[in-house]
């Protein structure tokens, strides 16, 4: 018996292979690269190789692609992102009451009350603090980014840098480089100034308590792991599967659906092989001017997405 | 005289109804599209409202269409709104577009007379006699009251609906097939058979839907397209949405607002939290807010526009009422940069979140 979630974020794709027990057999974490159809394929590929036979009886998509990975692959589950944390948070721990969670584009916050999502919010205004605005500083300073929280560790003056928007956090801390200060100085100065921003913008006016776990991609991070931990002064939580959490919930979200149906909608791991093609057209029959989104598998249309009234998503449906 | 409107919500109903009735030529905008923010965010100062750019998208689009004439509410003052039409006539003006405006105030600001010349501007057109006149105004109030009426039943019951959809598809064609007709009794008549149909839709009584209510700014209420038609999602999801503000409320509440016995209601259930008007509807939002924690309500979206003085003043209040009572309220902010996909993950965030309360408190008792 096993479970599949799919996470499809701006950033990464990530799938997790869940058993019976809910823990994870396998994850799988891939770049998007802007495509998200052949992310997910690529996925499937690596799982069709070493799980040929197994049967999967319950599939859940999530991320800001869910809609097009819920066509895709057949989802019992589409959710949002902020519910599957919550739920892959709390199959861990029930006693979880704050998540922070950064990932490619967005970071969010999530309070948890009594085992249940009591509160949220997102990052509304700027990017800054996420994990592309990170990937392009490591790139920029020659330093891979697994080793970039690495090298916040290692310095003991923090350079101040001015974190609010990522373009003036970028030429700030080109200033401080022409200036002479040393590369793990500004490192950590920049883990300072998104924890600071973070906590400022998303976290502002929220109520958080431990236990907080850390979740997304740039929890990998360790200087900003430890810049969480110095502002709020006690323990922040990486979790194990850290980077595919929402991948987590989503399949366990999957799975719930199916048992209550009684039946999946998964369509198996073969669609590694199938080709898949997307076009997208402005619908002119009304004002709105929708911009609909019409994908193919194997020349037979499968989904549309993007319109407002339901002419073309239903059309697709009732074939 | 060609006149054009800015749109509202449901109000292009209403007044293609009275002008059908005075028999003046009405050039109604094309709905809003994203062509009208396009145009209107190109003219605009980029920090006014977000309500600002569409109406000026409206206006120009209407201009194409043979527009020559605007009619426009005012109110000077209450927020940046009263400062509109000067504006917007400024505008005009600069880019060298003709476009007379024609500004209905509250007698309270302008004095009698002076509304009376400005309504006389309008009727002058029409040829009808002042006893028709009358009638085709009293009707457009009976079609805005309708169509106000009709959507907020299938909003209500779009949670409790058994064919999943169908009050959202009554709604949509209502709206439809009521514009196909240029004799406001004709439409009278539509609206009243859609409200009939609406009171048939199969309904399942034991359903007990997610209730969300609707607070915030007017106009980004009121209008789907700035608020990225939250109101149909919501009915897609199977919630049931009640909104207090209509345009039948807003003429009701400005007509009585001299006698102070407007929307007392509203007043008295945010008296706890904000005693005073701050502009806006910014005491009515938090009033709305306290009562439909009390009408069973499971939540409340405030939405406003980006920088809306009156809303953020409840904002720092909401939260208050969010605690004292155990009620969740999520805010939501729209201009023309808001992304859809981060919005819709978020009000999907917010159902789940009231969905899973319910049953953990039901798994606690």
């Amino acid at each position: 018996m096993y479970y599949l979630g799919v996470d499809v974020g701006s950033v990464s794709t990530n799938l997790v292979l869940l058993d019976k027990n809910n823990s994870v057999v396998e994850k799988i974490y891939i770049r998007t690269k802007g495509s998200p159809i052949k992310a997910v394929q690529e996925g499937f590929k690596i799982l069709r190789d070493k799980y040929d036979n197994i049967k999967v009886y319950g599939a859940g998509a999530t991320g800001s692609g869910r809609h097009i990975a819920a066509t895709l692959i057949g989802a019992d589950a589409v959710k949002n992102e902020i519910t599957s944390h919550a739920v892959a948070a709390l199959e861990i721990d029930r006693e979880v009451k704050t998540i922070i969670e950064i990932g490619g584009q967005d970071s969010k916050i999530i309070i948890l009350r009594n085992g249940v999502v009591s509160d949220f919010a997102m990052n509304t205004v700027c990017a800054a603090g996420t994990g592309s605005f990170l990937d392009r500083q490591a790139e920029r300073l020659d330093i891979p980014i697994e080793e970039f929280g690495d090298y916040a560790l290692n310095s003991n003056i923090a350079v101040r840098i001015a974190g609010r928007c990522a373009v003036f956090a970028e030429s700030d801390m080109i200033h401080k480089q022409q200036l002479g200060y040393n590369k793990a100085d500004i490192i950590k100065g920049l883990c300072d100034a998104l924890v600071r921003n973070y906590l400022n913008n998303v976290g502002k006016g929220k109520e958080i308590l431990p236990k907080v776990f850390f979740q997304g991609g740039v929890a990998a991070n360790k200087g900003i792991k430890t810049a969480f931990e110095r502002a709020l002064g006690f323990e922040v939580i990486v979790p194990k599967d850290y980077n595919v959490m929402g991948a987590i919930g989503a399949a366990i979200l999957g799975r719930e659906i199916a048992e209550k149906e009684g039946k999946t909608n998964f369509k198996g791991l073969d669609l590694a092989s199938s080709i898949f093609e997307s076009n997208s057209f402005e619908c002119t029959d009304c004002s709105n001017r929708c911009e609909v989104v019409k994908l193919h598998e194997n020349n037979r249309s499968i989904g549309c997405f993007g319109d407002r009234c339901g002419k073309w998503s239903n059309r697709v449906k009732a074939i | 005289m060609k006149i054009t409107a800015p749109h509202l919500g449901n109000v292009y109903i209403a007044a293609k109804a009275l002008f059908d009735g005075l028999g003046i030529e009405y050039i109604m905008p094309p709905m809003n599209n994203k062509e009208a923010l396009e145009i209107g965010s190109l003219y605009s100062p980029e920090e006014i409202c977000l309500p600002y750019k569409i109406m000026i998208g409206n206006y120009i689009q209407a201009i194409e269409k043979g527009a020559d004439t605007v009619i426009l509410p005012g109110s000077c003052g209450p927020c940046r709104f009263g400062k509109y039409a000067e504006m917007q006539m400024n505008l005009f003006n600069k880019i060298g577009k003709d476009l007379n405006f024609i500004v209905i105030d509250a007698p309270t600001d302008i004095g009698i007379k002076e509304l009376y010349s400005r309504v006389n501007q309008i009727s002058k057109n029409s040829r009808r006699r002042k006893i028709r006149q009358v009638g085709a105004l009293i009707r457009a109030v009976k079609v805005m009251n309708l169509i106000d009426e009709i959507e907020e039943k299938a909003h209500y019951l779009a949670g409790y609906e058994v064919i999943k959809g169908e009050c959202k598809r009554l709604l949509n064609s209502c709206k439809r097939d009521v514009l196909n007709t240029n004799n406001p009794r004709d439409m009278i008549g539509i609206l009243e058979e859609y409200k009939r149909k609406l009171d048939s839709v199969k309904i399942d009584k034991d359903k007990n839907p997610i209730k969300i209510a609707i607070i915030g700014e007017i106009y980004t209420i009121i209008e789907p397209f700035s608020n990225l038609y939250i109101e149909d999602k919501l009915m897609d999801y199977g919630v049931s949405t009640k909104r207090r503000l209509t345009p039948s409320w807003w003429v009701k509440d400005t007509l009585l607002k001299p006698t102070k016995l407007n929307s007392l209601e509203i007043k008295r259930s945010a008296s706890k939290y904000l005693s005073i008007g701050v502009g806006g509807h910014g005491r009515e939002c938090i009033g709305e807010a306290v009562l439909a924690q009390k009408e069973g309500f499971d939540g409340a979206i405030q939405i406003f526009p980006l920088g809306c003085m009156p809303e953020i003043v409840s904002k720092a209040i909401l939260p208050t009422i969010s605690k004292e009572k155990d009620f969740p309220i999520m805010s939501l902010v729209v201009d023309e940069m808001t992304g859809e996909a981060g919005f819709v993950t978020r009000v999907e965030a917010f159902i789940d979140l009231l969905e899973r309360r319910r049953k953990n408190v039901l798994s606690r008792s």
